[in-house]
């Protein structure tokens, strides 16, 4: 692209995308450490996550329950394979004690292929029916790891991080390291994700978001565009899910549950489901509200509820309930809409994606 | 190309500020430990099943700072509110914070990280349940410079095969708990063959476990165990595989904290009225607030305990209820004998020894200095102290109850048996390279518990001489 | 574009994904007849030994007793299925509104219905049934239906109208609100207890049925005698479904809102007032969310965190059933209730630790397939 044709909007992009770079990389010589081992950390590995939503809700036009799942899937997988049973050791799942590079391998193929089965499944149905039966595969999920106890039960695996790759080393103790292999892993996904979308399968799947019907009668095979989609954001979420494993230690059926999807879904709309920036944004903005709010003792909206932590629950829904009033498209619109012209007016937005379509 | 316009400059302009605010915010160095100050966090439930109490463990953890550390309460009818001035070993005791969980590991795991490291706590109060216990267990295992003391868990797995050296439990685990209820189910209610219906996790396993043991040990016979998931919907396809009661002698219930209520309704509408000769439960029959919701449809029944021995007439016991009286009244509903409030009392008074031999050092010479006996309020024997034993866990006693209606018409437990000197190992069936507490685990055999034949009767809330037969 | 247009399947290919799609549902038919048969002939009492036909009961041939009783209990407990979901079909049918909420106002209406039926006994204690009168529990259900109808009307006249069409960002708004009030039950409810252990906090309180319900009602069929209370709960499933039915089909207000679920804009478009359709749908259905809480706390109890339960059952009733129709609710609370109860107690024990206690995931699988073969649901019609 040539330089000059940039818009105001692209050049100040950059510029941020590049400062925001910058301070990531050196976040750990100045940030105090909670800030980067958890905060920016976890923003990384949900941004993650939820980039998978938002790549399949913006190129494929399906919103989708089951990425919190599929990571979940993944962190049990490698916690089942990488953790070793017996005394000092881990108590539940199958504690394989295999070598942790296979386990990595292993849990993202296992993650994929799994993806690839709920795709097949569910890439018949679109919009609001595919909502819904993603949500049924993440009640499995969540069900399925909690009752069949050999591999999870309710308590989940632990002490996951004991067990990383040697050529990855200790990451209790260094936790600078998960940092930056978040960091790394994050970029990578963005720009693989970027690049997937100018691929000719890439410009073929945002074809079957818009015009389904069309793209079959000139031959595509629409199910199995959307079911590659699939398999493409499982893979995703299941790098989402070992830096979760890694970050936490401890991945349990609660991580899948329909609370753990929805916090999901609502870090990626308030980042905006059409940008796949959005993702990390939002993790970003969700994160830090689910740690500072409780801090804030806002007059009048405690509504009698600071019995019970402060009911900072309240709070965090009525910011949610703003962001998607006022923008549909999360932060990521608004930030759009900063560089329309003319009036603000609703009629103009676009309404969040086509998913909401009863196409199909 | 759009040009920028006024009205965006102006977002922008908020957008700067937002993010200069958190950037002052995250340099800002909140974790770093100030010298002469110990941090301590309280970790309870605040939402779902255990979230009423929230208050209840946080007065009981306050109370033993403010008798034996100088605290002064904010608001002593609110613990929450806070609570200043808390000295111990020659420094300030500072409570950054309270953590509120929701009975699930991937929050107990988010709060344990926001309180040891956003808030920088170097010890932990806490946890509330048994899963959450699991996974700070192990954080504590990755953390050994932190001092973890439990709260008021019930699983197993904590002080036994995962036992961190940095954490310590001065009460017992859910099957301690139940030590001795089979015995009374034997012995007092001729049961020989029983069922069994626990929740499907730790905790129900384990507090099942406890119940198992002690009725196999004495020679009984578990003839069905049926486990509801948690969070049924429906608990009367659950009931139904139940033994009808002309084919067991009776039923043990693991069932709990909300599904109780629902429970025991499903199989009034199987098997017909509660008859509470027939149902022995674990606390979750009385605590909680079950007393309120539960009790009032079993009341006769038999119940584990809680570790605690309410009503009971010891001057220890009484000492202790007065304690906690003087600092928060109406904590917990003037019921001082639950678990919730005595645990977490007993839990921030060993920290506060701990502190005082240590000289207010943290780290490992706080956990060589953590107290290895604790004249807890409820103990009786090994001279009124709870001992720890190699593994940092609680060796107590135990009271099993019986529903009794009050004069008031309200129902609650009383203390009907005194079960000396528990162990975590259940006379060697349980040890750490023992299978947990699991849907086969452990398997019904008679054998012999240290307690067995020496559980005497309480009546009046006096412990008699006699031996329960 | 020119690399994968020259992956059109030819008509050989097309033919052949065709008979490839029937070997699937012919495996499912087979899997299907197989249950039946399993529960009905081949299921043997268990003896303790570990089989694959060891069951609790065996099959209907063995013990006719259990398998009345379980048939009994899947019905009634579809019953209180439809009650709540029926609600959300309503809602979805006419608007397209997924309301993620529907749990919320199921969880809020409980517990106001407790504080009522508790202020009227008087007790703040359990009730036993014979301290409960008709009247003690039809005021507390009088009282919060009607409440959270006007919730419902109140979310969706401010929140949810300007924003029609929009499904996804409707279903959003209604997960913030479904957030705010569950979190304000935790701070609210239940205010009735005496002590202040068990106030506030969301813990587990359960209504009563009304004296007269508590006893077994002889059936005079393989020696069964079965709860009144539940038969009475299936009574008002039916009320309520036959009730709906007339009110859509032999009202002009329930042929208005039937025409706009088949085309809004041209309902519209014929000078009906649509909105005022939209505003009582909602509003009914909010109010049946309430009912449903009702009955269940009374059959079962309610307690925070339920209400992502409630939302989960009302959806897996709704997605299955076929969105949008009072017979898909029907019909897929009924699938629902049939497979869960069924499945609790008729899987073998195969062995220590098997299969029982996999009975909800079986459940769920089944609805997958059911969802596999028919995206649109039962009793949907295709998109």
């Amino acid at each position: 692209m040539n330089p000059r044709a940039w818009t105001t909007k692209q050049q100040l992009e950059r510029g941020m995308a590049a400062v925001t770079i910058v301070i990531a990389a050196l976040a750990p010589t100045f940030l105090n450490a909670n800030w980067t081992n958890n905060i920016l950390t976890e923003t990384f590995l949900f941004g993650l996550a939820a980039s998978s939503l938002i790549f399949l809700s913006a190129y494929g036009g399906m919103v989708s329950l089951a990425q919190t799942a599929l990571a979940g899937i993944s962190g049990i997988i490698l916690g089942n394979i990488v953790t070793q049973g017996g005394e000092g050791g881990v108590s539940k799942g199958l504690h394989l004690g295999w070598d942790p590079t296979l386990g990595l391998v292993l849990a993202i193929l296992g993650t994929t292929a799994i993806g690839l089965i709920f795709g097949m499944v569910a890439a018949r149905s679109a919009g609001i029916y595919f909502l819904m039966i993603t949500l049924t595969f993440s009640v499995i999920t969540t069900y399925f790891l909690g009752q069949v106890t050999n591999i999870s039960g309710f308590s989940g695996i632990s002490s996951i991080y004991r067990f990383t790759p040697s050529w990855i080393g200790d990451l209790v103790g260094h936790p600078n390291r998960l940092y930056y292999i978040a960091f790394g892993v994050a970029i990578f996904a963005y720009l693989l994700i970027r690049y997937i979308v100018r691929t000719p399968f890439g410009i073929t799947l945002q074809g079957v978001r818009d015009e389904p019907v069309r793209m079959a009668s000139l031959g595509y095979n629409v199910p199995l565009h959307r079911t590659l989609a699939f398999g493409f954001a499982a893979f995703l979420a299941s790098l989402a899910g070992i830096l979760y494993a890694w970050w936490s230690g401890t991945v349990a059926p609660g991580n899948v549950d329909l609370p753990e999807t929805i916090n999901l879904l609502v870090m990626a709309v308030i980042g905006g489901l059409v940008r796949i920036e959005g993702a990390w944004v939002g993790a970003f903005a969700f994160i830090v509200m689910r740690d500072y709010v409780r801090d804030f003792n806002v007059p009048g909206l405690s509504f009698g509820g600071t019995l019970f932590g402060g009911s900072f629950n309240t709070i965090i829904g009525i910011i949610f309930l703003a962001i998607v009033l006022v923008s549909p498209d999360g932060l990521m619109g608004l930030w759009g809409r900063l560089f329309q012209s003319g009036p603000l007016s609703r009629s103009k937005q676009r309404s969040a994606p086509q998913a909401a379509d009863p196409v199909g | 190309m759009r040009r920028l316009n006024l009205r965006s400059w102006k977002t922008a302009a908020v957008l700067i500020v937002a993010v200069a605010g958190l950037t002052v915010a995250a340099t800002t160095s909140l974790a770093a430990s100030k010298a002469g100050v110990v941090k301590v966090a309280i970790m309870t439930d605040c939402k779902l099943a255990f979230g009423f109490a929230y208050e209840p463990d946080i007065g009981g953890a306050q109370a033993a700072f403010a008798q034996y550390a100088h605290g002064k309460a904010v608001n002593k009818k609110k613990p929450s509110a806070g609570m200043t001035g808390i000295t111990a070993g020659g420094k300030d005791i500072k409570i950054v914070g309270y953590g509120c969980g929701n009975d699930t590991v991937p929050l107990a795991v988010t709060e344990t990280k926001r309180l040891m490291e956003q808030l920088g706590a170097d010890v932990m109060v806490g946890p509330l349940s048994g899963d959450e216990a699991v996974s700070v267990a192990n954080y504590a295992k990755a953390h050994p410079t932190k001092t973890f003391i439990i709260g008021t868990a019930g699983s197993q797995d904590p002080t036994m095969q995962i036992a961190p050296k940095n954490m310590f439990r001065y009460h017992g685990d859910g099957a301690q708990w139940n030590a001795g209820i089979g015995e009374i189910a034997y012995k007092k209610l001729k049961w020989r063959k029983a069922a069994i219906i626990e929740d499907d996790y730790s905790f129900g396993w384990t507090s099942a476990a406890g119940m198992i043991a002690d009725f196999c040990a004495v020679g009984g016979n578990i003839t069905k165990r049926v486990f509801p998931p948690l969070n049924t919907t429906d608990y009367a396809p659950f009931v139904r595989q139940l033994p009808p009661p002309n084919q067991v002698d009776g039923y043990f219930s693991a069932v709990g904290g909300t599904g109780t209520s629902a429970m025991l309704k499903a199989y009034e509408q199987s098997y017909g009225k509660l008859d509470p000769k027939k149902w022995i439960g674990n606390l979750f029959f009385s605590f909680l607030g079950a007393d309120k919701t539960v009790a009032p449809k079993v009341v006769g029944s038999y119940i584990g305990g809680f570790g605690t021995g309410p009503g009971l007439k010891t001057a220890q016991a009484k000492a202790y209820e007065r304690k906690v009286a003087a600092i928060y009244p109406g904590l917990n509903g003037g019921n001082f004998a639950d678990g919730f409030v005595y645990n977490y009392y007993n839990a921030a008074w060993a920290l506060v020894q701990g502190l005082q031999k240590s000289g207010g050092a943290l780290g490992a010479k706080l956990q060589a200095a953590m107290p290895r006996t604790l004249r807890a309020g409820y103990q009786v024997s090994n001279g009124g102290l709870v001992k720890l034993d190699s593994r940092r866990q609680a060796i107590q006693d135990q009271y099993e109850l019986q529903l009794v209606k009050n004069a008031d018409g309200s129902v609650g437990p009383t203390v009907v048996a005194y079960v000396p000197g528990v162990d975590q190992s259940f006379g060697g069936l349980f040890s750490p390279s023992s299978p947990p507490p699991g849907r086969t685990q452990p398997a019904c055999k008679k054998q012999k518990t240290p307690w067995q034949g020496k559980i005497k009767v309480v009546k009046n809330g006096v412990i008699t001489k006699q031996i329960l037969k | 574009m020119s690399a994968l247009a020259a992956r059109i399947p030819t008509r050989e290919q097309l033919g052949s994904y065709l008979t490839l799609r029937k070997a699937p549902l012919l495996v499912v038919l087979a899997l299907v007849v197989f249950a039946f048969s399993y529960v009905l002939f081949i299921a043997v009492p268990g003896t303790g030994a570990y089989s694959w036909r060891a069951t609790t009961f065996g099959s209907a041939v063995h013990d006719p007793g259990s398998f009345i009783r379980i048939t009994l209990d899947s019905v009634t407990f579809a019953a209180a299925l439809f009650i709540v979901s029926s609600g959300f079909a309503l809602i979805f049918g006419l608007m397209r509104v997924v309301n993620m909420a529907h749990g919320s106002f199921y969880l809020l209406g409980g517990y106001i219905a407790y504080e009522i039926q508790q202020t009227l006994t008087g007790q703040g204690f359990s009730l036993q049934g014979t301290e409960v009168n008709t009247w003690e529990w039809l005021i507390p259900l009088v009282v919060a239906a009607p409440c959270i109808a006007v919730v419902g009307l109140v979310t969706q006249q401010s929140f949810l109208r300007w924003n029609q069409g929009q499904e996804l960002r409707q279903a959003l708004i209604t997960i913030a609100i479904s957030v705010i009030i569950a979190d304000q039950i935790i701070a609210h409810f239940p205010r009735a207890a005496s002590s202040g252990a068990q106030r506030f906090g969301g813990s587990a309180v359960d209504l009563t049925w009304p004296g007269w319900t508590d006893r077994f009602v002889n059936l005079h069929v393989a020696g069964v005698s079965y709860s009144l209370a539940k038969l009475v709960m299936l009574g008002i499933g039916l009320a309520v479904g036959i009730g709906l039915w007339l009110w859509l089909y032999r009202t002009k207000t329930g042929m208005i809102i039937r025409a706009g679920v088949d085309d809004q804009k041209m309902t519209a478009a014929l000078g009906v007032n649509i909105q005022r359709a939209f505003a009582i749908a909602f509003a009914v259905g909010s109010a049946l969310a309430a009912l449903g809480a009702v009955v269940w706390a009374s059959q079962s109890n309610i307690s925070s965190g339920q209400d992502g339960q409630w939302l989960l059952n009302s959806l897996v009733v709704v997605i299955v059933g076929g969105m949008g129709s009072i017979f898909g609710a029907a019909a897929g609370a009924i699938l629902y209730a049939f497979v869960a109860d069924f499945s609790a107690a008729y899987l073998p024990s195969a062995g220590p630790n098997c299969c029982g206690s996999y009975s909800i995931i079986f459940t769920f699988v089944l609805i997958a397939l059911v969802l596999a073969f028919r995206p649109q649901g039962l009793f949907g019609r295709p998109g």
